[in-house]
């Protein structure tokens, strides 16, 4: 029957191409920008680690005296201080972590024949590989002991390692970054990342950095961050060490905290950390206040959704409603056009529930169609937003639980709008047709 | 004369098709006006002066590696290269370049800190006398800086700079129509007098209330990261801009040159977001009017293809060709009000509903009028066509079967 239906249906569709095209058009279209805003939006709010995400941490300390505000809603700033972050790295305590933050270095091998270029890299200890689970292709991280006391090492990403060293081993050679001879450890896969969630100082969707040095490179070599810096109180900076010594917060720090127990624990660490500061002077406040985020209420806090997407992904819900009403004018329009092909179908004993289900299967199929042809025109809406911002080249794409859900709204949405007319066909009288024939 | 009582009760008969344009007009005018007044926004933003000659412009960023050179004596060497190249108007190091959305800004008052006073929020960029002159920036009031009062070094609030130059957005909201030349503002600890103030100078941040408040001070401190701006010949400057590199370096090679790139190109990749927003929001508006436009047709052709018999009947009575489309025409007047009046009020509550939610302002009227008139228009149209077409059925025709 059901066979016979789709059918049926067929050949209504090919008996009035002009309304059924208009049709599936509307779907199309409806489904097309709300896919093309719904991938956008759905690869915004990717959990980007997915079996870690509940785990890796981020701790946030109010540095500030009693009285001071940040622009945060629970008005704690954004990053650590070097200080800070130092001293919860050195704290006695098992649990993997590390700061970080963003710089860059001209990189070459110190011959003429390879031209510096700029690299964007990463000053992190040897943890955030593991933490953040680093796929190694050559070597490994360095050694804690490298870190503390040789930390002239770097790990290297894959693309450089092409462009260096022709993709091979490098591990053991050295390379320049700046005027200084690194030792390579290790080289890691490149980062392909939707969200740069590990660091949102630079925009959600910057670009990876290509090499990490050890986070102890910093006060020997001066390095000064790419990303934000913020201060709450007015200090005159005379130096680099002075930077390090000051109020102001640059760092990032993560780690990684299995379990709520875990998590309380490194909590009370923190508390004991500021107890013991305040008693040396810094945190003038009556409450001592921290945070201690994961990755997913971290990117909710940063706010990573943009606005214009959230409003764009209502717009393009309430375009396809009004697609629904379209299409629902246009299938009234059509089945009751029918009604004398119905009535005799009734008088010949088809039930309503046949004639319901009939029509419910016709407009199914031109759901169905407007739904795959929607999913042609998200591509395109995709690509045009692909080559207007090339920063979301990462996020306007369709993975495959959206190219599922297209075809899934539009049945759904076709059936909405072919419920009250195939309700209004299957009541036909038989008898008025019969009579006019 | 218009008949609009026995139209209402004809309507009350066959609510369905009717309903269903009143939700479409309504959902329509919603959108579509709240849509087009964010599109003005991005739009107005967009088409915004922000004083610099764009065209004219690109800039560059430096990083030096070498510990064997003096960065300052280095910068002066290699601005008086850039200047001597053919096509090119001026350069200066600059910590920031305007439109690209990374810069600097800080408070500054009226008295020095801390004791309380005004205090605005104001962008600045640290570079010499010849900032004015690369950036194309229309100098309203004031004088430029003399070469002795630009100050070279790192401590800015022991041995920081005496002088600065503001925009007039700034000089207005900061002294309140009074003239800002000679008046002194404090930056940190340090004060400043106001020698100069120019007309439009965007800040990094282009988009924003707070981009027009900018100031230059005269304070060069060469980082071993730093930017340098170029004016070229607007015809020359693509060919500068492809030397450049090659000329940097042969100055001196232990440094990498990064990030050449023209002014609106730095100004366009800032933008992207919001043009992308626009595009998005454009081709949903074109497509709601037309799918709309669309729906209106069929629903009409629909209302009067099942009135075939009811037209046949009233021309077959006496009444004339211009009876029938005026019924329809009424008809759908009378839908198309109260959907666009419900519409109108829709619009407002999404808009104080983005409002509430998001960093959008407070949807003008304008637009919903502008939008309901649109669709009001677009309705009538699209009746018209098939109105014609039900006035000219033949009675005869019409009555035929009954």
């Amino acid at each position: 029957m059901f066979l016979h239906y789709i059918d049926l249906s067929i050949r209504s569709i090919k008996s009035t191409p002009v309304i059924s095209v208009l049709m599936v058009f509307a779907i199309a279209i409806g489904i097309g920008l709300t896919m093309t805003s719904l991938s956008v939006f759905h690869m915004m709010s990717m959990d980007p680690i997915p079996h870690k995400s509940q785990a890796i941490h981020f701790p946030q300390l109010n540095i500030m005296d009693e009285g001071g505000e940040w622009h945060t809603d629970d008005n704690i700033p954004y990053q650590l201080t070097y200080q800070d972050a130092i001293n919860l790295y050195n704290a006695d305590a098992d649990f993997p972590r590390s700061p970080s933050f963003r710089s860059g270095f001209s990189v070459h091998l110190n011959t003429p024949d390879v031209k510096p270029t700029m690299e964007p890299a990463r000053l992190v200890y040897q943890e955030f590989f593991s933490i953040f689970e680093r796929p190694f292709i050559f070597g490994a991280p360095w050694s804690k002991e490298e870190q503390q006391s040789k930390p002239y090492v770097v790990v290297i990403s894959e693309s450089i390692n092409n462009r260096l060293f022709n993709g091979q081993n490098s591990v053991g050679k050295s390379i320049y970054l700046d005027n200084k001879s690194y030792r390579i450890v290790g080289v890691v896969e490149d980062w392909d990342h939707h969200i740069k969630y590990y660091d949102l100082n630079n925009g959600a969707f910057n670009s990876p950095e290509k090499l990490y040095v050890p986070f102890s490179i910093a006060p020997l070599e001066e390095i000064g961050t790419w990303g934000n810096t913020n201060g709450w109180k007015h200090e005159t900076l005379n130096g680099y060490q002075s930077l390090l010594q000051s109020e102001l917060v640059w760092v990032q720090f993560w780690v990684q905290l299995n379990t709520a127990a875990e998590k309380e624990a490194f909590s009370a660490l923190i508390m004991a950390y500021m107890e013991d500061q305040q008693s040396k002077g810094r945190f003038n406040r009556d409450n001592l206040q921290y945070a201690l985020r994961n990755v997913t209420q971290w990117l909710k806090y940063n706010q990573v959704v943009s606005e214009d997407n959230r409003i764009l992904v209502g717009l393009s819900f309430m375009f396809l409603l009004v697609c629904v009403a379209n299409i629902l004018g246009l299938l009234l329009a059509k089945f009751l056009k029918r009604a004398p092909e119905v009535g005799v179908r009734r008088a010949l004993g088809a039930s309503k529930k046949h004639i319901f289900a009939q029509h419910i299967v016709e407009v199914s199929v031109i759901g169905l169609a407007g739904g795959i042809l929607g999913i042609v025109i998200a591509q395109l809406g995709l690509w045009g937003v692909r080559t207007t911002n090339r920063y979301y080249e990462a996020l306007a794409t369709m993975d495959v639980s959206l190219l599922l859900a297209a075809p899934t709204i539009a049945l759904m949405a076709s059936f909405i709008a072919g419920l009250y007319p195939a309700w209004l066909v299957c009541r036909t009288q038989p008898a008025i047709y019969l009579k006019s024939q | 004369m218009l008949e609009i009582k026995p139209i209402f009760n004809a309507l009350r008969r066959s609510k369905v098709g009717a309903i269903l344009l009143f939700l479409q007009i309504a959902l329509t005018t919603a959108v579509v006006s709240n849509a087009a007044f964010m599109i003005n926004d991005h739009l107005s933003y967009l088409k915004e002066d922000t004083g610099f000659v764009q065209q004219e412009i690109f800039s560059f960023g430096l990083m030096t590696f070498g510990k064997d050179i003096d960065l300052h004596q280095q910068a002066e060497r290699d601005e008086d290269m850039i200047r001597r190249i053919p096509g090119v108007i001026d350069a200066v190091f600059i910590q920031a370049v305007p439109l690209t959305g990374g810069g600097s800004s800080t408070s500054s008052h009226l008295r020095p800190p801390p004791e309380e006073s005004k205090s605005l929020s104001l962008a600045y960029y640290y570079a010499d006398e010849h900032t004015l002159d690369t950036f194309g920036v229309t100098l309203l009031e004031g004088r430029n800086f003399r070469p002795e009062e630009v100050v070279i070094g790192s401590d800015f609030d022991g041995h920081g700079p005496n002088t600065v130059i503001v925009s007039q957005a700034y000089a207005q909201e900061m002294f309140e129509g009074e003239s800002a030349l000679g008046k002194t503002i404090y930056v940190s600890s340090r004060p400043l007098e106001i020698i100069g103030v120019v007309e439009t100078m965007k800040s990094p941040w282009p988009r924003g209330d707070r981009s027009s408040r900018t100031s230059i001070i005269p304070f060069i401190n060469v980082q071993n990261f730093h930017r340098v701006m170029v004016r070229t010949e607007a015809s020359e400057r693509d060919s500068v801009m492809k030397v450049i590199e090659d000329k940097m370096l042969s100055q001196y090679d232990q440094r990498v040159i990064i990030n050449i790139e023209g002014l609106e190109e730095s100004k366009n990749s800032y933008d992207a977001t919001d043009v992308l927003m626009m595009r998005m929001l454009m081709v949903l508006v074109v497509i709601l009017v037309l799918v709309t436009a669309l729906g209106i047709l069929g629903l009409t052709q629909f209302n009067i293809s099942k009135r075939t018999k009811q037209i046949g009947t009233r021309r077959a009575l006496g009444a004339r060709k211009s009876d029938i489309i005026r019924y329809f025409l009424v008809e759908n007047a009378m839908i198309c009000t109260v959907g666009l009046v419900i519409g109108s009020f829709a619009a407002f509550f999404l808009g104080r509903v983005l409002m509430n939610a998001y960093s959008i302002n407070a949807l003008e009227m304008q637009f919903v009028i502008g939008t309901a008139v649109g669709i009001c228009v677009m309705s009538l149209l699209a009746v018209i066509v098939p109105a014609m077409r039900a006035a000219n059925f033949s009675p005869s025709i019409a009555t035929r079967s009954i």
